[in-house]
């Protein structure tokens, strides 16, 4: 655990110090991979919180993102309230909404598989009530004027602006991230993934840390949701809430390292730059192409090494610091 | 809205064909993650595969859509079988999120696979029952619905059949009421998932060609019909046969008086209250089933 | 005033009655075994006295406090922990951090739970193992853990469920020794065990459970000569 943590802050200390130099030296398209690696990055970091930590694995997160990017946009567009305020009302209200979820789920004891299927019931509910308020842009969605460099209403010319936002929120996603795994909240959490009943046992209140962690995880998400409005300039429905940023959401911690501080940002970085760059070399003659390259990844991860990408790298550690320490002691399996 | 006797009569008849066909949908998925305790969330992009085979054999081989089931069903049963064999059977000790994402994963591939090499285009296949229709009254009865309802009742009384009266349906009954218990008896349950999963895939295609005169087929339709079958197994009961055919009706005149009743497609989020309702307050469905 | 006073406890499940009409209690300082045939009810027993099931009927007083209708964290806080019959570790934390669990009961600080689940990991023997992860602990390691954890909440009242089954004498004989100590140092026992050396051992008063009633309770030698426990319990032992 120390060695985590050392490595954690070295690891920030390295993202902080690539990360403000790079658009120095990358032109716009390499920084347009960056800030979808952050952005989803950040999604993942915040999906893991209660997906990873708690163990409560929500398939329809793209509500909270959804959430997120419509209030800061229809505040925006309807009164010109600036996002940097627009986003933080969309982080309560999805606050609000994830208590008010998780209350319902953890109170009637809905779990696993059936804590999925309540999240994507919900996820696309929200699509079609969304789809039929025109007032709020209906099918059509929103767009979010251009009024030219404007940083006080969270709008930049060119994409170096966008890019230091998200590595700012993506550093403290991280940060936030692995300081709640070294305390008693953190540890309770993991405690409820691994044995909810020991938990209980041991005097932990599985009921109100599950809606804590379904409150900041959705808190979280929502403000990326903000981010994801301004950065594209347009939302919709299904383009927020539907199934497919839904799964985007989640992909790079299950493929990077599900339950730990640096798998969703492993998984990001080493996922998206691959699907960018293919994607630019097939053209965009295939549509789809993309996502069936992490259907693809997906498949493979969970068939060959479950505990994804970090999982691999710690076992590989791990047996080598076995054999290190005691020769063979494996037969207590 | 005016509402009117007619149109509520049209709701009910429309909601009750549909809805056999969601049951038939539904009795497969029921089957299989009763068995296996595994969710297939590609369930509905199987269904997509199964309806773009019915939908060349129409449209490009001139079959006729009820015939194409000859193909449709053995056709879905290997293929069934074969993602069962390579990508679910070595998973299926894993952690539930495991196989909840290789299953998402799955549905992924299949949906832009067919995005890739068959375009987004919606495809309608005008076969001769296309626009046979019988009036009652003022409501219409579309011949193809009604075909499709008879043959959906028929296909699941034919699996129910199998699971009740034959030995194979006997052992996979057996696996799934208790896995340690049937592997005592001699049952071999590696070979009962293979066949359940087989058997529950199958049951799609049957659905897929007697949709195939009156519904389009399009690389994301297996989303819609993906959720409602899990709404429909849920409601129902998990394994419960009967209860997830009531189910499926039930959802057939929600969705269609619900549009009836609500402007735009709100009757959609009739239907997830629902299932949210009942996953929140009767885990084990409205008809029993199951305990999660 | 007694540690623990159960009167008239009853729980139905559908049609049957798992315990019915249980009056019993314990008193501050004592090592009270539970025993019955299979099926009797003390497993129901222990989850209702630690909130995870709630009585149909009946009143459950810990140190003067009804806890019929609180939550089994509630129940620990107040001073009351069990263990599962089946041991329940964390499989993907270390032994450490499953102690550490427990700890954060009475001590939110990570520093001064770290201390503490050290503490009782010393006590219970397995400080060597601390930062191996739980799932490669063996069956007498996971029996230890799983009293380890419970300890770590401080508890004033202990349930301990069938903790020295399948052990081996010498590892059993370890644990015994571990409760006989932790009970001179004030802890109150309430012990489920399928093996009658380990109650006849370690108990000052027994209780005799056959189909959700009690039916006698008296020091082991008394015990042993029941003749209407000798006829539901001991004629069934295999
Ligand atoms: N959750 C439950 N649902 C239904 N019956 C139960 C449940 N838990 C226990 N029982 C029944 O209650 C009776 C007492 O069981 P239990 O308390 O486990 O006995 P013991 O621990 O003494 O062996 C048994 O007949 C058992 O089958
Ligand atoms: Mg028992």
């Amino acid at each position: 655990m120390k060695i985590q943590i050392k490595k954690s802050t070295i690891l920030i200390g390295l993202l902080l110090i690539v990360g403000f130099i790079l658009p120095r030296f990358a032109g716009e398209y390499y920084i347009h991979i960056s800030v979808l690696v952050l952005f989803y990055a950040y999604m993942a970091v915040s999906w893991n919180i209660l997906g990873g930590y708690a163990g409560q694995h929500s398939l329809g997160h793209a509500l909270f993102m959804g959430i997120g990017a419509y209030t800061s946009t229809y505040l925006f567009t309807v009164i010109g309230l600036t996002p940097w305020i627009g986003m933080w009302l969309g982080g309560a209200f999805a606050g609000v909404i994830g208590g008010f979820v998780g209350y319902l789920c953890f109170r009637y004891g809905v779990k696993g598989p059936y804590f999925a299927l309540v999240t994507i019931a919900l996820a696309e509910a929200a699509v079609y009530i969304v789809t039929n308020i025109p007032s709020i842009g209906g099918a059509q969605g929103l767009e979010v004027a251009w009024t030219g460099n404007a940083p006080q209403l969270m709008q930049f010319d060119g994409k170096s602006g966008y890019y230091y936002m998200i590595l700012v929120m993506t550093i403290i996603a991280v940060w936030l991230s692995s300081w709640l795994i070294k305390r008693r909240f953190g540890y309770q959490l993991l405690s409820i993934r691994e044995n909810e009943d020991a938990a209980e046992a041991l005097g932990v209140n599985t009921l109100r840390l599950k809606i804590q962690a379904t409150v900041i995880s959705a808190v979280m998400t929502a403000l990326g949701g903000t981010f994801f409005a301004q950065y594209f300039t347009y939302i919709n429905p299904r383009a927020v809430f539907g199934e497919g940023p839904s799964v985007q959401i989640l992909l790079f911690a299950i493929i990077g390292g599900i339950g730990t501080v640096w798998g969703p940002v492993v998984g990001a970085l080493v996922l998206i730059p691959i699907a960018e760059l293919s994607r630019g070399w097939l053209g965009g003659t295939f549509a789809g192409a993309q996502i069936l390259l992490y259907g693809t990844v997906l498949v493979l991860t969970m068939l060959f090494m479950p505990n994804g990408i970090l999982g691999l790298y710690h076992k590989f550690l791990g047996k080598f610091q076995n054999r290190q320490s005691d020769g063979g002691k494996s037969e207590a399996l | 809205m005016v509402f009117s006797f007619e149109l509520f009569g049209q709701a009910v008849v429309t909601g009750i064909l549909i809805g056999g066909i969601f049951a038939l949908i539904s009795v497969g998925l029921s089957l299989i993650w009763g068995v296996m305790r595994i969710i297939n969330f590609a369930h509905g992009e199987f269904l997509m595969i199964a309806m773009y085979i019915a939908y060349f054999l129409v449209a490009k081989g001139g079959w006729d859509p009820y015939l194409t089931i000859l193909i449709t069903a053995p056709a879905l049963f290997l293929i069934g079988i074969i993602i069962f064999q390579v990508t679910i059977r070595p998973i299926i000790k894993d952690p539930p999120i495991n196989q909840i994402m290789l299953t998402v994963g799955l549905s992924l591939i299949l949906q832009n696979l067919a995005l890739v090499f068959l375009k987004a285009d919606v495809l309608t296949a005008n076969t001769a029952y296309t626009r046979m229709n019988f009036y009652l009254g003022g409501v219409v009865v579309r011949g193809s619905q009604l075909i499709a309802f008879v043959g959906s009742a028929l296909a699941a009384f034919i699996l129910y059949w199998i699971l009740q009266k034959t030995d194979i349906g006997r052992a996979i009954r057996a696996a799934s009421q208790n896995r340690d218990a049937a592997t005592l008896v001699g049952i071999n349950v590696r070979s009962t998932y293979l066949l359940a999963f087989g058997l529950g895939s199958a049951s799609l295609g049957v659905a897929a060609s007697l949709m195939i005169p009156f519904y389009y087929t399009s690389p994301t339709v297996g989303l819609f019909f993906g959720l409602i079958a899990y709404v429909v197994v849920v409601l129902g009961g998990l394994g419960n046969f009967i209860g997830t055919l009531v189910a499926g009706l039930i959802i057939g005149l929600t969705e269609s008086i619900g549009a009836s009743l609500l402007p735009g497609s709100l009757a959609r989020v009739l239907t997830f209250g629902i299932f949210i309702f009942v996953l929140l307050l009767r885990p084990q469905g409205i008809f029993g089933g199951k305990q999660k | 005033m007694s540690l623990l006073e159960v009167s008239n406890l009853r729980r139905d499940f559908g049609g049957l009655t798992a315990v019915h009409d249980l009056t019993f209690s314990v008193e501050p300082g004592e090592i009270v075994g539970l025993i019955g045939p299979n099926g009797a009810g003390k497993t129901t027993t222990f989850a209702m006295l630690s909130g995870f099931i709630t009585p149909t009927s009946g009143e459950i007083l810990f140190k003067g406090t009804s806890i019929n209708k609180l939550k089994p964290h509630q129940v620990c806080l107040l001073g009351l922990t069990r263990t599962f019959q089946i041991v329940q570790p964390f499989p993907d934390m270390t032994v450490l951090e499953n102690v550490m669990i427990g700890a954060y009961t009475h001590h939110p600080n990570t520093v001064d739970a770290k201390k503490k689940a050290m503490e009782v990991l010393e006590r219970i023997n397995l400080a060597h193992k601390a930062e191996e992860q739980g799932k490669i602990l063996t069956l007498p390691e996971l029996k230890r853990l799983e009293i380890g954890k419970a300890l770590a909440t401080e508890p004033s009242l202990l349930l301990l469920d069938e903790v020295a089954a399948g052990l081996k004498d010498v590892e059993m004989e370890e644990i015994l020794e571990l409760v006989r100590q932790l009970n001179r140092e004030g802890i109150t026992f309430l012990i489920v065990e399928h093996l009658m050396k380990v109650i006849m051992n370690l108990s000052h008063r027994v209780i005799v459970l056959d189909f959700g009633q009690m039916i006698g309770q008296g020091t082991p030698a008394e015990i042993s000569k029941n003749p209407a426990v000798l006829a539901a319990y001991l004629g069934k032992e295999d």
